[in-house]
């Protein structure tokens, strides 16, 4: 059939001659094969009941340490499962960063810029979306799972590398079911397609190649949305991933990386435990263990889990010291970030904070820092430069360096 | 003896092209942009573009003067017209029409506050930027002159002109959007640094941060109908003192600190304000909360505005061609339009140098200037040929640009046939907004979202419009006794204000009227048409001015 392109599905639908116009295709030299689930904990989690536990200490709180499958490294008891796993992880223990409220530390965290700039930095699952995507894929290069962790945006990248949104459960929006069967569908296609085909006869201006571009990528989406809907399998993993909202958003996100979707971002939990922390994060922790422990099992055996980084991060960490209501508050001068997976050598720590956790004793890391290690494994150059109008703005700042100790 | 010559070549001249006389004075300035554009392809070895058609000229004037496209009888009137004279003539109607303040405002009121400045989002809604616009409108309404228009705004004295600073509240934002907006200059960059290509200084930018140090904005309550949502208004003052702070380099050998000293206020064009001395003693009066002090005996924000609009203002009316030039263009002379810097050439420096001189001799007339434009054969240059760029450097096509979402709303009650009451009065949806909203990559190009599309094709406001109901194009269509070719006819002028091509025509009247042969279904029959009608209206030719 003239004009037509099949997709990686396998499914025929119209090509105006935009692909060989669009951008993403330059890009599509440069891809990596790589990609990338972030989780991120809302509210700022606490580096000394997970990660970085302080035994003996006044700041220890109650939780208790369990060993784990890497002799020397320990994590909190309410994180049994993912103790099984500590050889695929690399704890940074060493964070120090700068934005200690949540609206400013998530845009810190999610851009490794301070908001303070005011300039439409370009989110982490932007930056991946654009030079780990397939323009091929018929899914969206990247999903946001629920907005609980805040929407940044694609800023000087553009609306095509905008997150996709979809519920916090994974399913998708009302608006991405299709308004009319899949027949009507098909033949006003046809008709759209007869129009634009000889309208850009004529007329090969970007912006109209742009436009169908996205229509086309639109078509594709609505095709492969059944990918989001992972209704009949959730029966079976809902054991092992916890009957959860955030668990079958990692069981989502597994789907959608395994489909080729380049950048997923998943959002658990309240940690803003100012008060009363330690049952917030105690059913936390419930929830987080088994979703997570069984994404990595599951990228694992999938074969997937070489090619993609897993990232379990935050806005902050939390205080050593306990306040007078049981609570820990916004902390960012010793924190933990953990990876896993694409590119990262698991089973070590790397830095850490001293006796009590107030400072970072050894090898501090800040924002830059960790989005440099994050892009190196991702196969991106760190300081890949793009232009707003006339002015430069990299992807880290100056500066930043990739932690060697934590690239495999 | 020279200006005998001159003399009497004027006599000859004007015995030779009477009557013509006045009107050639009248049009030398479109005269001369397709003069100077002309040379610039011969220049530049670029094949000379064709003239638009008539229905494309229509569309492209209607959607840069009045916002939306025309309507069915407004394209049949024009299409039919046999007047030599009649793109001159719609130019005229249009500049007139209410409709064109109304646009000239949106563009102003976008390109000055931006479609969604994060700053103050919650605090500036929409409700109150539509006092900014429809204080806009007032003023290109009566036709205010640009820099009264520009005093205005900066006095922020008008109900409803002060959400300018209240979007740029910080004298650091202030400095950038002025120098930016108005001066079309980028001196950001010296807050920090002396600039790297720019011969800006540090002392530069806070030089002029002293113009906008002491100005505050407070909120207060104010009536409902001005308020944003939390029935607050603003307004905008200026304290007697206050300076703009600058670290030295150099070392305080007590404290060991960068020595830290006010800086005076100084103009871009280098010369410091004098000013008078305020009395030693003064001091500014304690404030309530949301109070604004009393208006100070000397303006330094005063002071600046005399300046920036002086005629001699080598910024200021340069600033002003260059963005009118970029807004029916589509690329300015400099571009992008708020950058003139040593290393970005004009594309047309002459006629750049033309048009602000002319500019300032007609006392900052926009319509005037907007009139010579839009006459222009470089303006009414034909969307066809082989060059790719939105925006081509020496206007060798014309521009390509998305429709607004405000336009884009518009545009589909006329092309629904829902007529120009119902397009005026409709707002965009917020999910209109959100999804049509800013469809650029920041650096101007376009970029279409999953989103805007998914919204396309799924969302419900948008198939409302295309469906037959209530009165519509297409429900009229549906119930009508024309023939088919008729109502393909009737549908494609509407929408795409053209007629159709044989070849669409068939194949629209094909898909039309299939079903309704075999199955006397009226429901087949009203999805076809509204297939029809959503086709039309999410192609790229609906989707784009050209």
């Amino acid at each position: 059939m003239k004009g037509l392109l099949t997709t990686a599905g396998g499914l025929a639908v119209a090509n105006w001659g935009a692909l060989t116009h669009s951008q993403t295709i330059a890009a599509e030299a440069k891809r990596t094969g790589k990609r990338c689930i972030m989780l991120y904990m809302g509210g700022g989690v606490s580096q000394i009941d997970t990660f970085d536990m302080k035994p003996g200490r006044p700041t220890a709180g109650p939780f208790l340490p369990i060993q784990t499958n890497v002799a020397g490294i320990q994590v909190c008891e309410y994180l049994p499962k993912i103790a099984r796993h500590a050889d695929k992880l690399a704890i940074i223990r060493s964070m120090r960063t700068t934005s200690v409220d949540h609206g400013i530390g998530g845009y810190h965290m999610h851009t490794c810029y301070p908001s303070s700039q005011r300039f439409p930095h370009a989110e982490f699952g932007a930056m991946v979306a654009k030079y780990c995507e397939n323009p091929e894929n018929d899914l969206p290069s990247f999903v946001k799972i629920g907005s609980g962790s805040g929407i940044y945006g694609a800023g000087y990248l553009g609306p095509q590398f905008e997150p996709f949104v979809v519920a916090d459960d994974g399913k998708l929006p009302g608006f991405a079911n299709p308004s009319v069967s899949a027949e009507i569908q098909d033949r006003r296609g046809e008709l759209l397609n007869f129009m634009e085909q000889r309208f850009a006869a004529q007329r090969p201006g970007d912006p109209f190649a742009a436009h169908r571009t996205s229509e086309l990528r639109t078509l594709r989406l609505m095709r492969a949305r059944t990918t989001f809907d992972v209704s009949a399998e959730w029966e079976k993993a809902k054991g092992r991933y916890g009957d959860s909202d955030f668990g079958r958003a990692c069981y989502t996100a597994f789907k959608l990386v395994a489909a080729g979707v380049p950048f997923v971002e998943a959002a658990h939990g309240d940690y803003d435990g100012h008060n009363d922390n330690f049952p917030t994060h105690k059913a936390n922790l419930q929830v987080l263990d088994p979703a997570w422990a069984s994404l990595l099992q599951d990228l694992h055996e999938g074969g997937l889990l070489e090619n993609t980084l897993v990232v379990w991060t935050s806005e902050f960490g939390r205080t050593p010291a306990i306040n007078f209501q049981a609570g820990r508050d916004h902390f960012g001068r010793a924190w933990t970030i953990v990876l896993a997976g694409g590119g990262i050598k698991g089973g070590q720590h790397y830095g850490a904070s001293n006796r009590d956790g107030f400072e970072v004793e050894e090898n501090p890391v800040n924002e830059g820092d960790l989005f440099a290690t994050m892009y190196t494994a991702l196969g991106i150059n760190p300081r890949v430069q793009h232009y707003l109008g006339a002015r430069p703005i990299w992807a880290t700042p100056d500066g930043s360096k990739p932690i060697k100790e934590l690239l495999g | 003896m020279l200006m005998n010559q001159i003399f009497i070549g004027l006599l000859v001249a004007s015995a030779w092209l009477w009557p013509e006389w006045v009107r050639a004075q009248e049009s030398s300035l479109r005269d001369m942009i397709d003069r100077e554009i002309k040379a610039g392809w011969e220049k530049e070895k670029l094949a000379t573009p064709g003239r638009s058609t008539d229905a494309v000229f229509l569309r492209r004037v209607y959607l840069d003067l009045v916002g939306m496209i025309p309507s069915y009888e407004e394209t049949t009137t024009f299409l039919g017209d046999t007047d030599p004279q009649k793109r001159e003539k719609l130019i005229d109607k249009l500049l007139a029409d209410p409709r064109f303040a109304r646009q000239q405002a949106q563009v102003f009121d976008l390109s000055m506050l931006t479609r969604s400045h994060k700053v103050v989002e919650g605090t500036v809604g929409y409700r109150n930027r539509g006092r900014f616009r429809q204080w806009l409108a007032k003023q290109f309404e009566a036709n205010e002159p640009y820099d009264r228009i520009a005093a205005k705004i900066l006095q922020a004295e008008e109900d409803g002109s002060q959400l300018y600073f209240a979007v740029y509240r910080d004298t650091d934002e202030m400095v950038t959007s002025v120098s930016r907006f108005f001066l079309a200059t980028q001196i950001q960059c010296a807050k920090c640094h002396d600039h790297p290509f720019e011969s800006w200084t540090q002392k530069d930018y806070h030089g002029m941060a002293g113009f906008f140090v002491r100005t505050m904005s407070v909120e207060v309550p104010g009536k409902p109908e001005i308020t944003n949502q939390q029935g607050k208004q603003y307004l905008v003052g200026e304290k007697t003192v206050g300076e703009a702070m600058f670290s030295l380099e150099e070392i305080d050998p007590k404290t060991k600190k960068k020595i830290t000293t006010p800086i005076k206020p100084k103009f871009l064009t280098g010369e410091e304000l004098t000013e008078p001395e305020p009395p030693q003693d003064y001091v500014e009066p304690k404030l309530k909360a949301n109070e604004l002090p009393p208006k100070p005996a000397f303006s330094r924000r005063e002071k600046f505005i005399d300046w920036m609009i002086a005629k001699d203002n080598p910024f200021f009316a340069r600033a002003a061609a260059n963005r009118v030039w970029a807004q029916f263009m589509g690329r300015g002379f400099v571009h992008p339009v708020d950058d003139f810097n040593a290393s970005n050439t004009p594309s047309n420096p002459e006629l750049l140098k033309t048009i602000e001189t002319d500019l300032v001799s007609h006392k900052f007339d926009l319509k005037w200037l907007i009139r010579e434009i839009v006459n222009s054969e470089a303006y009414q240059a034909a969307d066809l040929g082989e060059v790719t760029d939105a925006m081509p450097m020496f206007y060798e096509r014309a521009r390509i640009r998305p429709l607004s979402v405000e336009e884009l709303t518009s545009s589909l009650h006329i092309a629904m046939g829902l007529g120009i009451e119902s397009a005026l009065k409709t707002e965009p949806s917020s999910q209109m907004m959100q999804y049509l909203g800013e469809p650029s990559d920041g650096q101007g190009r376009f970029q279409g979202s999953l989103s805007e599309h998914l919204f396309l094709h799924n969302g419900d406001q948008f198939r409302g419009l295309c469906r037959p109901n209530r009165g519509n194009l297409p429900e009229k269509l549906l119930m009508g006794t024309e023939s088919w070719d008729e109502k393909v006819e009737r549908m494609f002028l509407s929408v795409l204000s053209r007629p159709a091509t044989t070849e669409e025509r068939e194949r629209f009247v094909q898909y039309l009227s299939v079903d309704t042969t075999d199955a006397k279904d009226p429901k087949l029959a009203a999805q076809r048409m509204e297939d029809a009608m959503w086709v039309l209206v999410s192609g790229s030719e609906f989707r784009f001015n050209r």
